[in-house]
């Protein structure tokens, strides 16, 4: 089958590669369902790309359309184009109808038109405005068969746009149009919780595969979108193992080394429990390294919340003004998910980031819709992952479930880590605490660990565990005292022992010393004695035997 | 005097019809004096545009007040089709 892109990406996305070309796709929806805006946006689109288009309206004046078109940022495009042309078609309010007749004027009549221009893109608005004057419903059938042979014939790629009532059912005289044609699409409006959700269906494409679901679509300044349905879907998803530092060391250490780049980070918390302060951080340290972070705050504006920050030591301000952080503050309720979503993806695309923070995502459950936040959020993180941008996600959880409404999203089951911060109240304080519940691909500690809040900005306190609890605040802190007290009177203990024995050695040296020298004394008095006896004894022994000279000069005592 | 238009294509069955129901009509109405303006809008395209008329075939009964009534179709409701003819009859009763 050969497709005509739309030029409408995200369509051109669900219907895989574009409407049929050179036949004529059906689009059906309610009043204000927004049938004639998809019709002028393909038409502005086809004429960017340098083609051309021709609108017949059976329904709005010229004038009408051109107002239309101009409210929309694609709008002078198309109203300024010699390219397009506009047939006011309305059929008169007083005409009546006496028999059969058929369209083969108005083709003849758009058949020259188109030759002026060379228009491929044709669009039949609100064709059921003639059609309801055909009495007998097979004709209009085959007028509408006829329609399709002019297409094929002609080359024209048509759409051909009709109200269906309220309950979605197509009016008789559209009845069985649908099985002619190779494409339907169907837009609706419905009021729900009174708020305005519309939708498109692709209800038929024969011989084409496309996503069959009711697709949410969104009408703003740039016209027709499907906010989930981007164009660039990549399948091939590089798991990086490089590891992204969040700006505190010890929470580092504990998460392996940082969290993975491309993957996503819940931080969920009671209020106040510094989930913005670790978001912070980690947009001012990833613009340290160079990286670039949109920054989405929701329900706070930019000057007190980047004040806030500072307040903590973490300076966002100068990589604001570098333009390596994109703050964006969004009011949670002054949208829908669906826009929320939108505006969202065209901050990514415009700024292409490396790192996205939204402080907090569980801000999208007060905004209404239909879908609801969990399919935005899903889609969210699906988007950013093929995108490979790390991005962290803020949840501000109840007062009794601090694990609450993140679970409910189910952001904490699709985010790769999960940070769940806290107060422990103990002691009549609060102290702040983070455990790191999940993290994908790394071994992490799973104690709780008190979080330390600075001018100087974040930390993890030391662990102190007493009989396998954690303890925190002042509870830490006295413990701390206590042992540094203990430690220090055992310090002291030994330092009294060491003297002790220092002087007992001391003494013992001393009287070591004593003895010492009484020996040497004494075995110089008893040396004296022995060398003085033996004297005497050799006078004696001369004395007794004669033959034995007396030497002249003996000694003293022999003289006495 | 008004001017009636019967907007065609070419000799496709249903604008032979409505040419022959036309004139079966003017005839019974004793208006055969009447001669209506035909315009074939495969030869003449624009003409439709200029009448704002695209389906075919169509009577269009211009006078100079408005911007005329406008019949769609093969002309063959002839209650339809008398109803919207009625003022030529009390015209020419006027003119006679």
């Amino acid at each position: 089958m050969e497709k005509r892109i739309t030029g409408i990406t995200d369509l051109d996305r669900v219907t895989r590669g574009g409407l049929p070309a050179g036949q004529t796709t059906l689009v059906l929806g309610e009043a204000a369902a927004g049938k004639t805006v998809l019709a002028l946006q393909v038409l502005a689109r086809a004429i960017e790309r340098g083609e051309a288009g021709l609108f017949v309206s059976f329904e709005e004046s010229p004038d009408q359309i051109r107002r239309d078109a101009a409210a929309f940022t694609w709008g002078p495009s198309l109203l300024d184009a010699d390219s397009l042309a506009v047939i006011d078609a309305r059929p008169r309010l007083s005409a009546e109808t006496a028999g059969e007749f058929d369209l083969e004027g108005l083709l003849s009549i758009v058949d020259a038109t188109s030759r002026q221009t060379g228009a491929a893109w044709i669009v039949f608005d609100g064709i059921d405005q003639l059609l309801r004057h055909q009495v007998d419903h097979n004709a209009a059938i085959n007028q509408i068969r006829r329609v399709d042979e002019a297409c094929a014939e002609n080359g024209w790629t048509l759409l051909l746009t009709g109200k269906t009532r309220h309950d979605g059912t197509e009016p008789f005289h559209l009845e069985g149009i649908e099985f002619l044609l190779s494409a339907t699409l169907i837009l609706s409006a419905r009021i729900v919780d009174q708020q305005l959700n519309r939708s498109l269906r692709i209800a038929k494409y024969r011989g084409s595969g496309h996503v069959t679901d009711e697709l949410p679509m969104l009408i703003d300044n740039d016209g027709v979108a499907l906010p989930y349905h981007y164009g660039d879907e990549n399948e091939n998803i590089e798991a990086s193992d490089e590891r992204l530092s969040l700006g505190v060391d010890r929470l580092d250490a504990l998460l392996g080394g940082g969290i993975y780049r491309g993957s996503t980070l819940l931080i969920s918390g009671r209020p106040g429990t510094a989930k913005s302060t670790l978001a912070g951080r980690f947009a001012e340290t990833a613009a340290t390294r160079g990286q670039r972070t949109l920054y989405i705050s929701f329900d706070e504006l930019e000057g007190p919340y980047v004040r806030n920050l500072h307040s903590v030591g973490i300076n966002l301000r100068d990589p604001i003004a570098a333009g390596r952080v994109r703050f964006k503050s969004l009011s949670a309720y002054a949208a829908r998910v669906t826009e929320h979503f939108l505006a969202i993806r065209r901050l990514l695309d415009d700024f292409d980031p490396d790192c996205l923070v939204i402080d907090p995502i569980s801000a999208l459950l007060k905004a209404s819709a239909t879908e609801g936040a969990e399919i935005a959020t899903e889609r969210l993180i699906d988007m950013v992952r093929r995108r490979g941008i790390t991005t962290i996600l803020t949840s501000l959880s109840g007062v009794r479930d601090p694990e609450g409404e993140a679970t409910q999203g189910q952001i904490s089951t699709l985010a790769d880590s999960w940070i769940v911060l806290d107060y422990n109240v103990r002691g009549g304080e609060r102290n702040r605490s983070l455990s790191i519940v999940k993290s994908r691909g790394s071994g992490h500690s799973n104690q709780q660990r008190e979080l330390l809040l600075s001018d100087e900005g974040l930390d993890l306190a030391e662990i102190y565990e007493n009989g396998g609890e954690v303890l925190m605040g002042t509870a830490r802190i006295s413990k701390a005292q206590e042992d540094e007290a203990t430690a220090r009177r055992k310090r002291l203990e030994w330092q009294q022992r060491q003297n002790d024995l220092e002087q007992r050695i001391a003494q013992a040296e001393k009287e070591r010393r004593r003895l010492s020298e009484m020996l040497e004394l004494e075995a110089e008095e008893y040396n004296e004695a022995a060398r003085f006896d033996e004297q005497g004894r050799n006078r004696i022994r001369r004395r007794r035997d004669p033959e034995i000279e007396e030497p002249e000069h003996g000694d003293g005592f022999n003289d006495n | 005097m008004p001017l009636l238009i019967l907007f065609v294509t070419g000799d496709a069955p249903r604008s032979r019809r409505a040419r022959a129901n036309l004139s079966n009509m003017l005839e019974r109405l004793g208006r055969s004096d009447l001669t209506p303006r035909e315009v074939d809008l495969l030869d003449q395209p624009q003409a439709g545009l200029s009448y704002s008329v695209f389906a075919t075939p169509s009577l269009l009964k211009a006078d100079q007040q408005s911007d005329g009534a406008l019949l769609y179709g093969d002309l063959s409701d002839e209650q339809r089709l008398e109803r919207f003819l009625a003022d030529l009859l009390v015209q020419k009763a006027e003119a006679g």
